[in-house]
């Protein structure tokens, strides 16, 4: 017991003695390890920013470490648990799992002191990466949720290009009319969290209300699951799981819409470098709303390990990093939406070189004032892992939203407590 | 087993007279077991192209466009060939030769850990009578009963103040420490080696080592090659370990420049099913080639000689 | 009292063994007994842990419906596959020890799909199993509509089974190896006697591989416990509609990984290694009946 309890102990205080030096002297040089994950392009857009960052600030040394997709979160906890933690990581949903565990420090202090202001460079999604009004990470990637429709089967039926102003019935209408039954759908559909939590705060409804707590058993809520139900089973719209298994492996929206099988799909900016190379005719345009307008966003963090040595020159990069010149790498080359909001509305990004059709970039900007604080808990994957479980016989037409969501209710209720 | 055999039946097959059958049997000497009818080879091609309809499939979205993974409209046999996309893998900014080399150190480094240790703990366990060796026995199957995922954080934490992290030793040194299935394997297969050949050894006054060394070592070749392609396969293919204890890009294996052609920014957004499937044949090609260019050391012994002790 | 002799071999023993000891206690007790003491916590694997003593288990046992099920799922998978795999990879290896023209390639083919990474094996199986699939198109020839495979709750784990078979050539290289030492003798007797090539295979193939047929017997009924990668790739989310296809190894995956739970991820390993164990001391208390040794290993 005592080489565990040892090991423990060592976990437990975190004990990084063998961390690489920091600076000395100089405030701001520092050894500094940045963990992100993605692919190749990831890492190209990543290293283009450090190499900015290091040529203004010639004193930091910033290693750059990709780790692939499914791999991140479990390498940063192992390296968390193990007392090596990085300094700079990429953070998204699951931003409070660390922050809750105080494994992440808070950047109020610092950003005042780097006199940054969050609100003027992000806008409304300055502060999505808090916890208990404390931030905890600085946006640095961050798109609505956008619609894409296909220019050609929406003119065959002289349907005009979506808006946002455009209702739940007015989406439904548009997506009748370019269903074939079998063959072609009106809508990819709204199975995933982030379409169908849409529909809930369009509706009214939370997932998680103000004090905390679920709410997904409220009648907006069950409304909203229940309409993006109905597209599939009653209406026919939205292909079931079945066709969408039989377009091929893990083709979900983003596959059947680029092969012209849907008329619609909404799924966040990464769409368009696939869009790019596909042969049917397509641009964008925001979310439609219900009672009111809300859209989620997609995007990731910066934030500071709490074994960081020099958390003040962690602090100056990621200001760096997230301020327009290095921004606007992000959507040089096509890797993301970038949170700045002065990149989002300049040239660089509403016409990137990268682009070969006129595509409507300003949706994303348009989108910006739409977005919902998503409720980023520090039980997000067991959430997540809720509402997959709970729906599954929902999207086989099994069962009805409220039924699911009431034994939802129950369940998330044990596993979200309201902080503090 | 003459005395099993005697009561048995004379196959129907078998009118031929006596001498003829002799002939016939000196001449190519293929025993009934072994002796392969058409039946064999059809219930063999059979097999081999079942098992192959996903391979096909694998070669047929390396083949693919870009347009074709977008709209994921694949097919089994490829329709398009775009042999361009094995040229592409290589076009990215991973240092695929440098991956290359990376998978080989780790992946030997591995294997002569394994064989050189396996062998004599399995010998040990099968043939050496002492105190507390069934209870010992029971821990080492005992230990291939918790599964990895959970000691991982503990063991990182191990290799951490060992530090071995961000160096190939953490997979490399703990094969030079044999393992549990290795032990195993090898323990069975002495088990069904006659004793009478080491008791001989002993009378001969050759030592433990020395049995082990001239006689065992021998007769084991087999199982040790078999462990060998184990060991290769299992470490080649690995990106769990490599991905937790190695942070260099200069340091990575293969396996995990694949896993990088795999990820995406984005968990929804597809990956590049083509250069994915591309990777996937870069990486399994030179198992392939190890599998059927060593068959003949793990298969053929009796041919080279290897298992005379045997016979 | 050993006699000198005994001491001898006794000492031999424990200097053969000992790289697999020092192995065992340097890389693999400390973890081990980490993971007992992190069982008995509440451990987010960041903080410090907290004691809770039994909870974890009592928990476990008596209030979550999942583990219960993801037990009963890994019995289904372990029962079906394991002998499945025993008896193909048998009847393939026999095949292959036949004197075959191009028996390298058909080797290697038989082996191939064992060595193709995982995430190019997840991609084409779903292609496979897709409900119009080529599986269900061949299963639509012969009159038998083919089910949605991955996509129903029923289906999911005779899928996972489907797909570990299709690794089954794996157990051909062992079973290859040790045929290889069968001494020919044995057989040359049997067809001077007349035996035929089925009886052959009975009487002589099958009885000197049951020490081989034990540790594939053993190993398969481990890895079918602690099955992983497929479950963790094929279905998605992980573990299949409603936990359906949910396993031990996947579900403590999940606890560990993605909810932070060590302490009940350790536990649920802890009671994994309790049913694995006593299914391998079933098979040890059997093995005196049909496993035939040269030497009584004692």
């Amino acid at each position: 017991m005592g080489v565990a309890a040892g090991v423990i102990t060592l976990t437990a205080c975190g004990s990084d003695s063998d961390s690489q030096g920091s600076g000395s002297g100089n405030s701001s040089a520092a050894n500094l390890v940045m963990t992100v994950w993605g692919g190749e392009n990831d890492k190209t857009t990543y290293q283009k920013r450090i190499d900015l960052l290091v040529k203004k600030y010639p004193e930091m040394k910033v290693t750059l470490q990709l780790i692939p997709g499914d791999g991140y979160a479990q390498k940063v906890q192992t390296m968390i648990a193990g007392g090596k933690g990085p300094d700079i990581m990429q953070v998204a949903e699951n931003v409070n799992v660390y922050s809750s565990k105080n494994q992440i420090l808070a950047l109020d202090e610092l950003a005042g002191k780097a006199g940054l202001d969050l609100e003027k460079r992000f806008g409304s999604i300055a502060k999505i990466y808090s916890y208990e009004d404390k931030v905890y990470a600085i946006p640095d990637r961050s798109g609505a949720m956008i619609v894409y429709y296909n220019k050609t089967l929406f003119d065959a039926k002289g349907i005009k290009a979506p808006t946002a102003d455009w209702t739940w019935d007015d989406a439904l209408s548009a997506f009748k009319e370019v269903t074939v039954p079998g063959k072609q759908w009106g809508y990819a559909g709204g199975g995933w969290w982030a379409q169908w939590w849409s529909f809930v705060y369009q509706n009214g409804g939370k997932i998680i209300d103000d004090s905390g707590k679920p709410a997904v058993a409220s009648d907006e809520v069950i409304e909203a699951l229940q309409w993006t139900g109905d597209l599939i089973f009653k209406h026919g719209v939205v292909p079931t799981k079945k066709q969408y298994a039989d377009m091929g492996a893990d083709v979900g929206g983003d596959g059947a819409f680029a092969n012209g099988k849907v008329a619609v799909n909404t799924t966040g900016f990464w769409g368009i470098s696939g869009l790019t190379k596909s042969k049917i005719e397509w641009d964008i345009a925001p979310l439609w709303k219900g009672k009111e307008q809300a859209v989620t966003a997609f995007g990731s963090g910066l934030a500071i390990s709490r074994t960081a040595k020099n958390p003040e020159a962690a602090f100056k990069a990621i200001d760096f990093l997230t301020a327009p010149e290095a921004q606007q790498q992000i959507i040089g080359t096509g890797q993301d939406v970038p949170a700045s909001l002065e990149v989002q509305k300049s040239d660089a990004f509403l016409k990137p070189a990268w682009m070969t059709k006129p595509v409507n970039m300003n949706v994303f900007a348009e989108s910006s004032d739409f977005v919902y604080r998503a409720p980023f808990v520090p039980a997000w994957n067991e959430m997540q892992k809720a509402f997959d479980d709970g729906l599954a016989d929902f999207w086989l037409g099994k069962q009805d939203a409220r039924a699911a969501l009431t034994a939802i209710q129950q369940r998330l209720e044990s596993i979200v407590k309201p902080a503090g | 087993m003459a005395t099993v055999m005697s009561t048995v039946a004379p196959p129907e097959q078998k009118h031929e007279p006596g001498p003829e059958r002799e002939r016939e049997r000196s001449k190519d000497r293929v025993i009934g077991v072994f002796r392969a009818t058409p039946f064999t080879y059809a219930t063999l091609i059979i097999v081999s192209a079942v098992l192959c309809v996903p391979l096909v499939f694998v070669v047929s979205i390396a083949l693919a466009s870009d347009q074709t993974v977008n709209a994921n409209t694949f097919t089994i046999i490829p329709r398009e060939f775009h042999w361009d996309n094995f040229t592409r893998v290589f076009g990215t900014d991973l240092p695929m030769h440098r991956f290359l080399m990376n998978s080989v150190i780790i992946s030997l480094g591995a294997v002569v850990g394994q064989v050189l240790s396996s062998g004599l703990v399995g010998y040990a366990f099968a043939r050496l009578r002492a105190p507390g060796k069934n209870a010992l026995f029971i821990i080492v199957i005992a230990t291939m009963m918790i599964p990895a995922q959970i000691t991982m954080i503990p063991q990182f934490i191990l290799f951490k103040e060992l530090g071995w992290v961000n160096t190939f030793l953490p997979l490399i040194v703990p094969n030079f420490f044999s393992n549990a299935f290795n032990v195993f394997l090898v323990r069975q297969f002495v088990s069904r080696l006659p004793s009478e050949i080491d008791e001989a050894a002993m009378v001969d006054g050759l030592g433990f080592f020395g049995i082990y060394r001239r006689i065992m070592l021998p007769m084991l070749a087999p199982v040790l090659i078999a462990i060998g392609i184990f060991t290769l396969t299992a470490t080649w293919g690995d990106f769990m370990g490599p991905l937790i204890y190695l942070n260099d890009e200069s340091k990575m294996p293969l396996a995990l420049g694949v896993q990088y052609i795999t990820s995406t920014s984005q968990a929804l957004q597809a990956p590049p099913w083509n250069l994915v499937m591309v990777g996937s044949i870069l990486l399994t090609l030179p198992m392939i080639l190890v599998y059927y260019l060593g068959q003949r050391y793990l298969y053929e012994m009796d041919i080279s000689g290897g298992s005379a002790g045997v016979k | 009292m050993m006699s000198k002799l005994r001491r001898r071999e006794a000492m031999w023993f424990y200097l053969f063994a000992s790289p697999w000891i020092i192995g065992f206690v340097v890389f693999l007790l400390g973890p081990m007994i980490a993971s007992i003491y992190i069982s008995l916590t509440d451990w987010d694997s960041f903080t410090a842990p907290e004691w809770v003593g039994l909870e974890n288990y009592k928990r476990l046992l008596t209030d979550d419906p999942v583990f219960w099920k993801a037990l009963w799922n890994t019995f289904y998978y372990a029962a079906i596959s394991v002998p499945l795999g025993l008896v193909i990879g048998l009847w393939l290896a026999n095949l292959l020890n036949k004197q075959v023209r191009v028996r390298k390639v058909f080797r290697t083919l038989i082996y191939l799909p064992t060595l193709v990474p995982l995430v190019a094996t997840a991609m084409i199986f779903k292609m496979v199993l897709a409900p119009s699939g080529p599986l269900n198109d061949v299963l639509g020839v012969v009159g038998i509509p083919g089910p949605s495979w991955l996509l129903e709750a029923m289906w999911v784990k005779p899928a996972l089974i489907l797909l570990s078979v299709w690794g089954a050539g794996a157990a051909t290289v062992l079973l290859l190896a040790a045929m290889k030492g069968i001494p020919r003798e044995l057989y040359e007797a049997a067809e001077v006697d007349g035996a035929s090539p089925i009886r052959q295979f009975w009487s002589i193939t099958v009885p000197q591989l049951t020490p081989i047929i034990f540790f594939n017997l053993i190993m398969g009924l481990i890895g079918a416990f602690q099955v992983f990668s497929q479950v963790y790739i094929l279905t998605k989310p992980v573990g299949g509609p409603d936990n359906a296809s949910q396993m031990m190894v996947p579900l403590l995956f999940n606890e560990a990984f993605s909810f932070y739970h060590m302490g009940y991820a350790s536990a649920i390993s802890w009671l994994l290694f309790a049913v694995i164990l006593v299914f391998t001391l079933m098979a040890f208390r059997t093995a005196r009946r049909w496993v035939f040794y040269e030497t009584e290993v004692k």
